[in-house]
């Protein structure tokens, strides 16, 4: 990448998953680059909110609530998002869609419910994944002693 | 040969002044010759019609529009006056005047300088002599590029900015690179000295007589660029500068890639440009246009995307601006028709009425820069990338746009997420402007109705009450409320989709009515933060009432440029109604005053004052919002209610003192 050859940041490679100017967009936020307080409080944030956040759509799921599950998908598409965490917004932004009872590219579709659920429950399945990638590469990132 | 440009430039101005095409050869011919000329940083000399065919390096391509059409970049509003700036008179404004460098008539310097031939061969081409030499960035490992025995340092900025395509060359023209040598110490002294390079050095040269024996890695040249950043591309439209296939500036320009920005990087105004400060001419403009805004009232005419959108069809026709003597008159008209444009809302501006013609080189480049230097893809400022308290430093420096003259305006962040929410605080935070927060749309709308606010960043989905009903509401309260210097300005009043914004100058019912119009100067700004990067959503936030959009991820250089834009044009409304407000009060006798006085003499009159003129400005607001209204003000109330505001109450209390 052009980046490192200039060297733009001392950025690992944080690999496909996480978008490099997004994210270094909120690097370049710190203050110190060492200690890394404000970006690592926003990731730890984004921590936060997605555990919580995916409970709430096992809930969500087990109460068949397309709404629900709507709703969160955006909110965590806003946040990982903002972060550049690519993979995990494009699977929230597609359980957002099942939610509102559209196919993954927002077009309106006529399934019955059961299969927007099962779409849904397949996709948390993959954004789950997704973030305990980028949760691993974020951890690594700074240094937390929990990565593994 | 940057250099020379930057040279030969106030040659340039000043025969520009007389009549046009006065050297053998007018910058049109050599716009034909460029192609022969490959160094990179002509490649990206925008004017330069012909060359994109010849270009073979897409990473320098920049949109070139038809010839006819070149000259539009130099304002994309002003259509008409534009079109001869493709002929002899191109070298009439300063922007082109980038192409002095090409016409023959340079002075005996350059005459030394081989490559400043136009048609000189590239470095490579030169043939066998050639040798590489090492150059680095500080702080990041060094890398060769190839020069030839007789190369000037001039020349090796040339190729520096080749090799450093990405980070370097799209964003910075030669001129703008300076070259260190650090000096080789046979004592290993502390201090290490080191030197500027002159343009006008021999490479060769130089490295043997400070590296004899040869130059190592470790000493490799150091390149500094100015410490500068600029907005990168929004991520959703980020290929402008490859749609080799359609030139023309509407698609070009589509949303937030108007023409004229494009020609961001290679645009001669370069402010904080600290290499070239031996080079007399490209500190030619001086920053003085960010500050324009200010002292000239005139807004950059670029409309931002949202606007642009709206207004693009009917105004902007594709081709055929014809007929005009002069090439700008851009600020002209603004200073003639600035009040014009602020009252109507509509920062595009009207026909222009002529201005002197050696005014005209001058105002026609300056408009346009402040937002010109915004989308180098992602320029890389090199210091600051090591340190961050180098950023912090650089961000201080007076004369960079984005820390310098951000105005003082008061934002309303709506945001539902707090993972975004901190993040846009932060930003908020680094431009220096007051900000408050909402969750959601109901939030909003209280928050904003408490008054002060210049402008809303408005997230679209949210909980409660979504982001564009809470606009809707926005708008309709400052309609009902007559708010804006133009509340009764068609033009700027969007169209509301619930049936309440009919009756423009209605009564507000009791509830609609803000507590406080004074803080109220003019409709807020409302910039919807769309996740989404449909155009159908974008038109659903423009319908609702928002001025403008950004999407999601918000990044940092683009809210910048918001901000910027919105809070000055704010600034400058608010400062109006600031000296109106001024200029009436000093007709009249100062109702502070009065109550200062009192509050010294007596405790008690100075609470009467203050309940007084408290009714009093209760009252005033009634008065103002619900003339024709049955009067319900409470009965004590009505005797200082008659009169205007407070000055009744200060009135009453003077007496009485």
């Amino acid at each position: 990448m052009a980046e490192s050859e200039n060297g733009s940041i001392g950025l690992p490679d944080l690999g496909d998953s996480i978008d490099a100017l997004t994210f270094e967009q909120i690097l370049e936020m710190d203050d110190d680059e060492e200690e890394r307080e404000f970006s690592k409080s926003i990731v730890y944030g984004f921590f936060e909110q997605a555990d919580k956040t995916f409970k709430e759509m096992d809930s969500a799921l087990e109460k068949n609530d397309l709404a629900t599950l709507s709703a969160l998908g955006h909110f965590l598409k806003g946040s990982s998002a903002t972060l550049g965490l690519t993979k995990v917004k494009d699977s929230c932004e597609k359980i957002q869609h099942f939610g509102a009872r559209k196919d993954e590219n927002g077009n309106p579709t006529h399934y019955d419910d059961r299969k927007f659920l099962s779409l849904i429950r397949d996709t948390v399945k993959v954004v789950k994944a997704d973030y305990k990638e980028v949760e691993r590469v974020l951890k690594q990132f700074y240094r937390d002693p929990d990565a593994h | 040969m940057g250099d020379l440009k930057a040279r030969l430039k106030p040659l340039f101005r000043r025969s520009s002044t007389f009549s046009s095409p006065k050297s053998p050869k007018a910058p049109k011919n050599s716009v034909f010759e460029a192609p022969t000329d490959e160094a990179p940083a002509d490649d990206r000399s925008w004017s330069k019609t012909s060359l994109r065919l010849k270009n073979k390096k897409p990473s320098f391509a920049i949109p070139v529009y038809e010839e006819e059409e070149a000259p539009a970049q130099l304002h994309p509003l002003t259509p008409i006056e534009t079109e001869s700036l493709g002929r002899g008179e191109l070298e009439q404004s300063p922007d082109t005047s980038l192409e002095a460098p090409r016409s023959p008539p340079p002075p005996p310097l350059e005459k030394e300088n081989p490559t400043l031939i136009v048609e000189a061969p590239t470095p490579q081409s030169r043939g066998a002599e050639h040798k590489k030499i090492w150059v680095k960035r500080p702080g990041s490992s060094a890398t060769q590029v190839i020069i030839n025995e007789e190369d000037l340092v001039d020349d090796v900025r040339d190729m520096i900015l080749k090799k450093y395509a990405n980070s370097l060359g799209r964003s910075f023209d030669p001129p703008d690179v300076t070259l260190r040598i650090i000096y080789r110490h046979p004592s290993g002294r502390h201090s290490q000295t080191e030197r500027t390079l002159g343009p006008e050095e021999s490479v060769s040269k130089l490295l043997e007589l400070h590296y004899p024996g040869g130059q190592s890695v470790e000493e490799a040249l150091v390149i500094d660029v100015p410490q500068r950043r600029t907005p990168k591309h929004s991520p959703h439209l980020a290929m402008p500068y490859f749609l080799h296939d359609d030139l023309r500036p509407r698609e070009n320009g589509t949303d937030y890639f108007p023409p004229m920005p494009l020609q961001g990087p290679h645009s001669p105004h370069l402010p904080s440009n600290l290499s070239v400060s031996s080079a007399q001419g490209v500190s030619h403009h001086p920053a003085a246009h960010s500050i324009g805004v200010l002292t000239t009232g005139q807004i950059p005419n670029l409309p931002s995307p949202g606007a642009r959108m709206a207004r693009h069809s009917q105004h902007r026709p594709k081709y055929g601006r014809q007929h005009t003597s002069s090439p700008t008159v851009i600020q002209g008209a603004g200073n003639a028709q600035n009040h014009e444009n602020l009252k109507s809302s509509n920062p595009q501006p009207l026909p222009t009425p002529p201005i002197p013609e050696e005014m005209t080189p001058h105002k026609a480049a300056t408009p346009p820069l402040p937002r010109v230097s915004s989308p180098g893809p992602r320029p890389k400022p090199p210091v600051n990338k090591r340190s961050k308290k180098a950023v912090e430093q650089s961000s201080a420096v007076p004369g960079s746009i984005r820390d310098g003259a951000v105005p003082p305006i008061n934002v309303l962040i709506v945001e539902d997420n707090i993972i975004n929410l901190r993040l846009l605080e932060a930003f908020m935070k680094r431009l220096k402007v007051r900000w408050s927060t909402a969750m959601n749309g109901k939030d909003a709308v209280t928050k904003w109705r408490e008054g002060g606010f210049h402008l809303v960043l408005m997230d679209i989905q949210l909980p409660v009450m979504n982001g564009l009903d809470a606009t809707k509401e926005i708008r309709r309260l400052e309609r009902v409320n007559s708010i804006g210097v133009f509340s009764n300005s068609a033009s700027s009043t969007p169209t509301f989709a619930n049936g309440d914004g009919v009756g423009v100058d209605r009564v507000p019912e009791i509830e609609d009515s803000l507590m406080n119009t004074a803080l109220f100067k003019s409709p807020v700004i409302i910039v919807a933060l769309t996740a989404s990067s449909l155009q159908s959503d974008r038109h659903e936030a423009l319908a609702a009432g928002c001025n403008d959009f950004l999407t999601k991820p918000v990044n940092f250089e683009w809210l910048t440029r918001k901000v910027m834009e919105w809070g000055c044009m704010q600034a400058l409304i608010d400062f109006d109604g600031w000296r109106k407000w001024k200029d009436f009060s000093q007709t009249k006798p100062a109702e502070k005053a009065a109550g200062t006085n009192n509050s010294g003499k007596s405790p008690k009159a100075a609470m009467n004052g203050k309940v007084q003129a408290g009714g009093g400005k209760k009252e005033k607001e009634r008065m103002t919002l619900s003339l024709a209204k049955e009067n319900k003000a409470s009965s004590e109330d009505t005797g200082t209610g008659t009169d205007t505001n407070g000055d009744s109450g200060s009135g009453n209390e003077v007496g009485r003192a």
